[in-house]
Order: C-alpha cells, then structure tokens, then sequence
C-alpha cells in the first residue's frame, strides 16, 4: 500500500493505491488521522486501490464519522472491484462515492 | 589447554614489548659505539701522524740529500755512510718510531723500490733490510704516493695500515720527498710508527659500551617485566577470570571489577567498561526472563482463548440428531489464535430455526471480543422472537451505544420456518449467500443494509423466499473469495461456487471440505490471511416417508 498526499487549502486529498488490507490498514489508519485534524473536505482517490478489508472500511467509517461534523468527505475514482465491496457491505449508502473507470 | 594458551598470550605481550625496547636500546648503543669508535680512531691518528712527520723532518737533517747519489754508489761502507746511517738509528730508538728508511722506487713504474738506508727500534721484534735490497712495493697504494711525491704533486703522504680496526698491528708511514739543492727529487725518506695504544683504546672502549648495553638490556627486560605484570597482567588476568566466571554464572559479581582495579588508564578504562556490560547484560537477561514468561503467558491464555472461543459456537455435529427435516454443518478457522469470523445456529422455538454468519472488521484479540459481544446480542434478541430486520435493527443500536473504538461486524441472519421451508432473512453488509434450489449453487444477490455498529439509527430491510426439500444453503465470511496465493490472486467467488457444485448433493459437511480443500489447493504455502468460516444448511422438509 502506498499513500499520496496533497493539500489545496482547505482541502486534502488522499490517494491511495495498493491493498489496504489488515497489515497495512494501521499506516492507512495513521495517515487519515493525522491529515483529517484540520481538513474540511477530505477526497480520498482510490484510482489505484486494489483492494480494501475490512480494517480499511473500518477507517472510512471513523473518517466519514469526524468529516460529518466538520464538513464533507468523498471517495473518488472508485473502481467496479472496490465498489462492490462497498456496496456489500452497505459502505456505499453512508459514503458519498463519485465512481471512475472500469 | 585453555590455561595455557593464556599464558602464552601474556608472556608473548611481555616478550613483544621488552624485545622492542632492547632493539631500540641496541641500535642505540651501536650508534653510540660506532661514532666514539671513529671520534678514538681520528683523535688519535692525527697524533700518530703528526709524530711521525715530526721525525721524519729530523730524520731528513741526519743526512746530506745532495750526496744521496754518492750514498747509493757507496756499497753501505763509506764513514760518510756510516755517519748519517748511525745518526738515524739514534734517532729511531729515542723517537719511539718503528722504522725510518730512504728508498729509491724505480721511476719507471714504481713496482720495484731499493732500500739506502734502513734503521730500526730495537724494542720491537722487526728487522732492518741491508743496504741496497730490492723489494716489490707493497701495493698500488704505496706505488701511487711514490709517484705523487717524485712528480712534486705532494710534498708529503701518509699511508694507514688500520684495516679491519682490530687487526694487530695496526701503523702509518709518514713520507716526505728528499730534494736536492736544485730541488730535485732523489728519494723518499719513510717513518713507520705502530699504533698500539689506537687498539687498546678503541677496544677497552667498545667493550665498555657492549657490557653497558647488557646491564642496561638486563634491567630493562627484569624492570619491563616487572612493570608489565603490576600495569597490565595482573589487571588483565583478574578481567579475563571476571569475564569468564561471568560467561558461566551470568551473574553480577560480589566485588566491581572497578573496585579492585584502580588503574587510571585503559585498563581501568576497559574494566569500567566490563562492569558496565555486566549490569546491562544482566538486565538484559531479566528483562528477557520476564518478556519470555509474559509472552508464554499470553500464549497459554490464547491457546485457552481459542478453545473458549470454539466451543461458544455450536461444534456438535449434528447438532439436532432428533430433527430430521434439516442439516447443518459449520466450521471456523481463524487466521490468528482467536477470529473475528462466527457462525451460529439455534432453536428459537420448535419451529424456527435462526441461522448467523458474521465477521467483524479486524483480527485477533479485538475481533475476538467483540465477536463475543455481537453474538450474545444478536442471539439474546433472536431469541425474544424478533423478525431478522427487528433483531439487527436493535443489536446494531446496542452495538453503536458502545462502540468507541469503531468497529464494524457483517451479519447475515435467517430465520427458517422448519414446517413450511420459508426463510426470512436480513443483511447487514454481509457477503451473498449462495442458494441452490434446483440442481446448482448459485449466489444470491439479496438485499444490502449497512454493517453493524456502524452508525446508529440504520434500519435493515428483511426478504423472504421458500426452501424446497433438497435445497442448500451456503453462508461464508470473506476469508473464503478473498483467500490469497502465493502470486497475490485471490480465491474469488467463482472459484468458490464452482467448488461447492462439484458435489452439490453431497451432505453439508462434504461440501464444506470439498470447498476447504479447493481453496488449500489453490492458496498452497502461502500463510492463511483471513478467517476461514462457513456454514452450510440443508433443508430436508417433513419427513413424510
């Protein structure tokens, strides 16, 4: 897994690629954390995301939680193989999902 | 053996250190020796040679130069011979030179010279030539000065018979050149004076500087040895039997090595350093010796987690052996020693039957616990005889109200009327079910709700459907698509519902292991990622038969 980060002001922009499986959820978990402290929209591009467990679904939830209060949170470039694991696991009726490209 | 090659290594640093300093000392002593040597030899020659030259100058007033021809023709028998002849022999015994003689080279090429006169010290054991002998000149050395004094290119040599310094013997011969009244060469008057004193000086010195060398290297090697063993060896053996009783025992000594070695130098410096390693190490150890029992501990609590965890979850098959309108097989294995995966089945009454498979985000001890809670929850309001929608609806409430750490469980319950095979069934961000209800298992598309402990308030919509005799279902967790192989690929979904149709007639626990042992074939060494669970239900329908 590997993680991009780029600011315009008040807007973060997280890519993430790779797996974000149970291994590498903390370090996923670490950098939203640290990045979403004074964000009021945070973006996170998953053009290059393979796949996601669980654990990561778990920091998208605690991510879109804090967001809600503070302002607004989106997952772009969603690709079919993660959308689905979004939407079975109902992830895509609380998240706000732009999706991308087969 | 081991003793003995540590002496060996004292006594080389011993021997090492004092050769080093005697070499030093005997080079020392051979500079010493060789500069006093040569300082003795010139002192000492400039006397000689002044000496001799000083006689020669006397010898040369005892006889006239102008008669040296009538000398020569005089056969040695002429008064005026006689005369100059014993003037010089006087001369030569009150001087304390060897020889005083005039001699006529031939002045062709010097080879041959003829003695004209030739006096002699009695006190010495030499003897004087006749008048008139012919010798051979001595060598090239003697026929070079001869010529140089002839040609007037000098006006006085001097030859040094020193070779070799402690040769016995050693002397020099001072020449001058006898001229005529019209300054022409006719001979050469030679002294020889012996240097006896030279080699006795120069001996008595050399052997004073030779017994000065071994007194001082004797000392040196006893007061080297002597320092070595109190600075260094002594030290050195208490530190190798320190560390080495430490290697044994691995306990901090009675006494620091500090304490009884006092030296303010590296040895002190290196066993300040010994004792130093020594407390660490001995932490080290403790602190190891405490992380081990802890760490076996935590393993022995896990291992009896993991049975805990087994057998929470209904492990006897069949689990109804009286009931004979359905089966039911179900197997967890999880990744670590604890799971995050469950299933459960219960009675809720005679008639209903309520089937759950779940997995909660996350791995190992966490998932383990909160698994627990969710499955007590979910099985107490089942058992209250909610519908699926009400039962996930209220556990995902009481999940939410304590769920500080954000964690998430999929749920899929079923809840089957045993006498007419209706099942409702609810999802909560669950895998698909696969159904087989003809002669295929296929996947079930059902309806999706959020996971549970997600967000509170969410709501889960409940679906029916009717189970004919012969149908199955199978419910897994995502460890089954998502197991992964060595090159990163994953099970997939298809390759798991074209195991379970290998044998879709086969009893629930046949299609089970046909499924394990699709996906043991295709993750092969690679390590199992995720929990492992399924579960699979058969319904038979009233036994009419």
């Amino acid at each position: 897994m590997n993680i991009k980060i780029s600011k315009i002001e008040k807007k973060t922009i997280i890519e993430v690629s790779g797996r974000v499986d149970t291994v590498a959820a903390p370090k996923f978990e670490a950098a939203v954390k640290e990045q979403i402290t004074d964000a009021e929209e945070l973006v996170i591009d998953m053009d290059k995301l393979e796949y996601i467990s669980s654990a990561g679904l778990r920091v998208l939830l605690w991510a879109q939680k804090t967001m809600t209060d503070r302002g607004d949170m989106k997952l772009i470039n969603v690709h079919e193989n993660v959308m689905e694991i979004l939407e079975i696991t109902g992830f895509s009726e609380i998240l706000k999902i732009k999706q991308g490209g087969s | 053996m081991k003793s003995g090659g540590k002496k060996k290594i004292i006594h080389s640093v011993v021997f090492k250190s004092v050769f080093g300093i005697v070499l030093l000392l005997t080079a020392f002593s051979l500079v010493v020796g060789v500069i006093g040597f040569n300082s003795f030899t010139y002192a000492l020659l400039d006397t000689y040679s002044d000496d001799a030259f000083y006689t020669a100058d006397t010898a040369v007033t005892c006889i006239d130069i102008d008669r040296m021809d009538a000398y020569a023709e005089s056969g040695g028998k002429t008064d005026e011979y006689k005369e100059a002849w014993n003037k010089m022999e006087t001369l030569c015994n009150t001087s304390g030179v060897t020889f005083i003689y005039v001699i006529r080279p031939d002045l062709t090429d010097y080879k041959h010279i003829t003695f004209l006169f030739s006096t002699i010290n009695y006190n010495t054991d030499y003897s004087c030539y006749e008048f008139g002998y012919v010798r051979e000149t001595t060598n090239d050395e003697y026929r070079e000065k001869y010529k140089r004094l002839y040609s007037g290119e000098s006006e006085r040599e001097l030859v040094i018979r020193d070779k070799g310094y402690i040769e016995t013997d050693p002397h020099i011969t001072a020449m001058i050149p006898l001229k005529d009244s019209s300054g022409k060469t006719t001979a050469i008057l030679c002294v020889q004076r012996q240097m006896e004193t030279l080699t006795g000086v120069r001996n008595n010195y050399l052997y004073k500087i030779i017994g000065l060398l071994v007194i001082t290297a004797v000392l040196v090697i006893i007061g080297q040895s002597l320092y070595l063993n109190f600075v260094l060896l002594k030290p050195l053996s208490k530190i190798t039997k320190e560390t080495s009783r430490f290697s044994k025992e691995n306990t901090a000594g009675k006494t620091r090595l500090q304490e009884t070695i006092k030296n303010k130098d590296e040895i002190g410096g290196l066993a300040a350093s010994i004792d130093k390693m020594e407390e660490r190490i001995v932490r080290y150890v403790d602190d190891l010796t405490k992380i081990t029992a802890e760490k076996e501990r935590i393993s022995t609590e896990l291992a009896l987690a993991t049975k805990i965890q087994a057998n929470m979850l209904p492990n006897i098959f069949p689990p109804f052996p009286d009931r004979t309108e359905f089966d039911i097989y179900a197997s967890m294995d999880p990744a670590k020693e604890v799971g995050g995966d469950f299933y459960d089945f219960f009675l809720v009454d005679d008639d209903h039957l309520c089937v759950v498979m779940a997995d909660v985000s996350g791995k190992g001890i966490p998932a383990a616990l909160f698994m627990m809670a969710t499955k007590i929850i979910i099985a107490n309001y089942a058992k209250m005889g909610k519908s699926p929608s009400e039962i996930l609806t209220a556990a995902n409430s009481a999940i939410c109200s304590r769920n500080q750490e954000d964690m998430f469980v999929t749920v899929w319950l079923g809840i089957l009327e045993i006498s007419t095979g209706k099942l409702t069934a609810a999802n909560a961000g669950h895998e698909f079910p696969v159904l087989k209800q003809d002669k295929v298992f296929e996947l079930y598309k059902d309806k999706h709700g959020f996971v549970l402990g997600g967000m509170d308030g969410m709501r889960y919509k409940q679906y029916e459907m009717t189970l004919t005799p012969g149908s199955k279902l199978f419910l897994y967790t995502d460890g089954v698509p998502e197991a992964t192989n060595g090159e990163s690929q994953l099970f997939g979904t298809e390759r798991m519902i074209e195991a379970l149709n290998k044998q879709p007639d086969a009893e629930p626990k046949e299609i089970l292991q046909n499924v394990r042992r699709t996906v043991d074939g295709f993750v092969k060494e690679a390590e199992q990622f995720d929990d492992l669970t399924m579960l699979c239900l058969e319904y038979k329908g009233k036994d009419d038969r």
